[in-house]
């Protein structure tokens, strides 16, 4: 019975469906996390009676032919990088970023990520961190008298010292931005690293064309939404019964034929 | 005496296969840009050797096409700037390795390189059958409803949508896509929606009848066929049981 096969391609993909729900679902409260959507294509035909063959010698041909479908599968689970809200946080060392820019972190394995989770803190040195202790590119360090901290939309790192009344500079962050950022690859802790599909990083300040501004005391919240995921979910719930009622009739069929003798 | 089991047998290889357009109908619910089909039988009657034979005339059952519902699906918004849904008869014009393929699926991304790509990475084929190239400092992507796409650097091309005399002679080559020899024609009426999806034209609930449809209609194929079977038992115990 090919129908057994076939609704087994759905339950399987409604069921992969779901899984990007329940992520999303669960990822709802995490700091720059985008959502995931997946998306399934047909699978190949079987021609039982070829469209546009010819049914008979005066030139006829067939107009709509017998293809049987063999099922579904799962084209892509693509992330959706739209912009998150901003939650305002008060931490000085919180930074959103608006627009299509990544922060760039040095990994302990001398790699560089890419996040969009701005929340960050300083390590012994002074040096500004991410919330796992990897430093954030390209190194900043924030002298150990600063009273206060000030970042501008366009990266610039400000500090106030103690007895001092000007602001001196102490850094400037810069931006990574993609040719394809939903091409990234996720590893975990909000953190991508680029792949081929996403292309090699362009480099550049905040407020330079393209690369977005940044927002001191403010986090990026995920870009799920809730209403959506549910009414989601719940077609993806019924798709998967209903696939299973499939499979059920279909053995009900099969015990048919082999009840005739 | 044979002919009953061979027509219950045709019914149930009809009735089979409907079982798997519509298992594959409810597998692709959920498929960007899919179209429901559905078979068309047609009766088959058998000539008989003679024409004052006292047997009725016979008819068996063949599928003779799988018609398919051209309906638009639901549009479904995603928000992402590189979903498109055509409203209307039309189709997305897409190159692949094995030629020219069309689709109504809308769902495209950017390469490493900046072109926009369906799944699979097979470009999108714009007006003049180029694909669409963009580059790191266009980040406002905005499509018009003719398929204008616009971004902070200007108007970048427009997308194709094309339609055919025939739509409904066209080829299911899987990954939501369809073939076609027809000419391309102008496509009229359509409109292009940007962050949207069109989602799959199943109808659940008239799957899921026609499915208990051919279930019954199956097991009632299968009853004819055993009765037939008995019949023909009980003829030969009967009749060509021990003379005694």
């Amino acid at each position: 019975m090919q129908s057994l096969s076939i609704a087994a391609t759905g339950m399987m993909a409604q069921q992969l469906n779901v899984e990007v729900i329940s992520n999303n679902i669960a990822n709802m409260s995490t700091s720059g996390f985008k959502r995931q959507r997946a998306e399934f294509q047909d699978l190949l035909y079987q021609n039982l009676r070829r469209v546009g063959s010819a049914s008979s010698d005066a030139g006829t041909v067939v107009p709509a032919g017998v293809q049987v479908g063999l099922g579904v599968k799962t084209g892509s689970v693509y992330r959706i990088t739209t912009q998150g809200n901003l939650d305002n946080t008060e931490a000085p060392l919180d930074i959103a970023i608006q627009g299509r820019g990544y922060f760039r972190v040095d990994l302990p394995n001398g790699e560089t990520a890419y996040t969009r989770a701005g929340n960050f803190s300083r390590d012994p040195n002074g040096q500004i961190v991410t919330s796992d202790g990897y430093v954030v590119q390209p190194g900043i360090t924030i002298p150990e008298d600063a009273i206060d901290i000030t970042i501008n939309a366009q990266g610039q790192v400000q500090a106030t010292l103690q007895g001092e009344t000007e602001a001196v500079v102490v850094g400037q962050f810069d931006l990574a931005t993609f040719a394809n950022a939903p091409g990234l690859d996720p590893i975990g802790d909000n953190y991508f690293v680029e792949t081929a599909a996403s292309g090699a990083p362009n480099i550049g300040a905040p407020g330079d064309q393209g690369y977005g501004t940044l927002l001191q005391k403010f986090l990026e919240t995920s870009n799920v939404n809730a209403v959506s995921e549910i009414s989601s979910l719940i077609t993806a719930q019924r798709a998967y019964e209903m696939n299973a009622k499939v499979i059920t009739a279909s053995d009900e069929m099969m015990s048919v034929t082999s009840n005739l003798r | 005496m044979e002919n009953a089991l061979l027509i219950g047998l045709t019914r149930q290889m009809t009735l089979k296969r409907e079982m798997a357009l519509v298992a594959n109908n409810l597998a692709n619910m959920n498929t960007t840009g899919f179209k429901a089909e559905q078979p068309l039988f047609e009766e088959y009657l058998m000539p008989v050797a003679r024409d004052d034979s006292p047997n009725k005339r016979l008819s068996f059952v063949l599928d003779r096409g799988v018609q398919r519902n051209l309906a638009d699906g639901g549009l479904k918004t995603t928000d992402n700037p590189m979903d498109f849904a055509i409203s209307g008869d039309g189709f997305f014009k897409v190159q692949t390795p094995e030629g020219i393929r069309y689709t109504r699926n809308g769902h495209f991304q950017l390469d490493g390189t900046g072109r926009l790509v369906t799944d699979n990475g097979h470009p999108l084929l714009a007006e003049g059958d180029a694909p669409v190239f963009f580059s790191t400092e266009e980040t406002e992507i905005e499509v018009a409803a003719d398929g204008t796409i616009s971004t902070e650097l200007g108007e970048r091309g427009k997308i194709t949508v094309v339609a055919f005399d025939n739509p409904r002679d066209m080829k299911k080559t899987g990954n939501n896509m369809f073939e076609t020899d027809q000419p391309e024609i102008e496509a009229e009426g359509t409109r292009i929606i940007q962050g949207a999806l069109e989602s799959s034209n199943v109808q659940a609930i008239e799957e899921m009848t026609r499915m208990i449809d051919v279930l019954r209609s199956y097991t009632s194929a299968s009853k004819l066929v055993e009765q037939a079977d008995e019949m023909k038992r009980r003829a030969i115990q009967e009749l060509g049981g021990r003379n005694n």
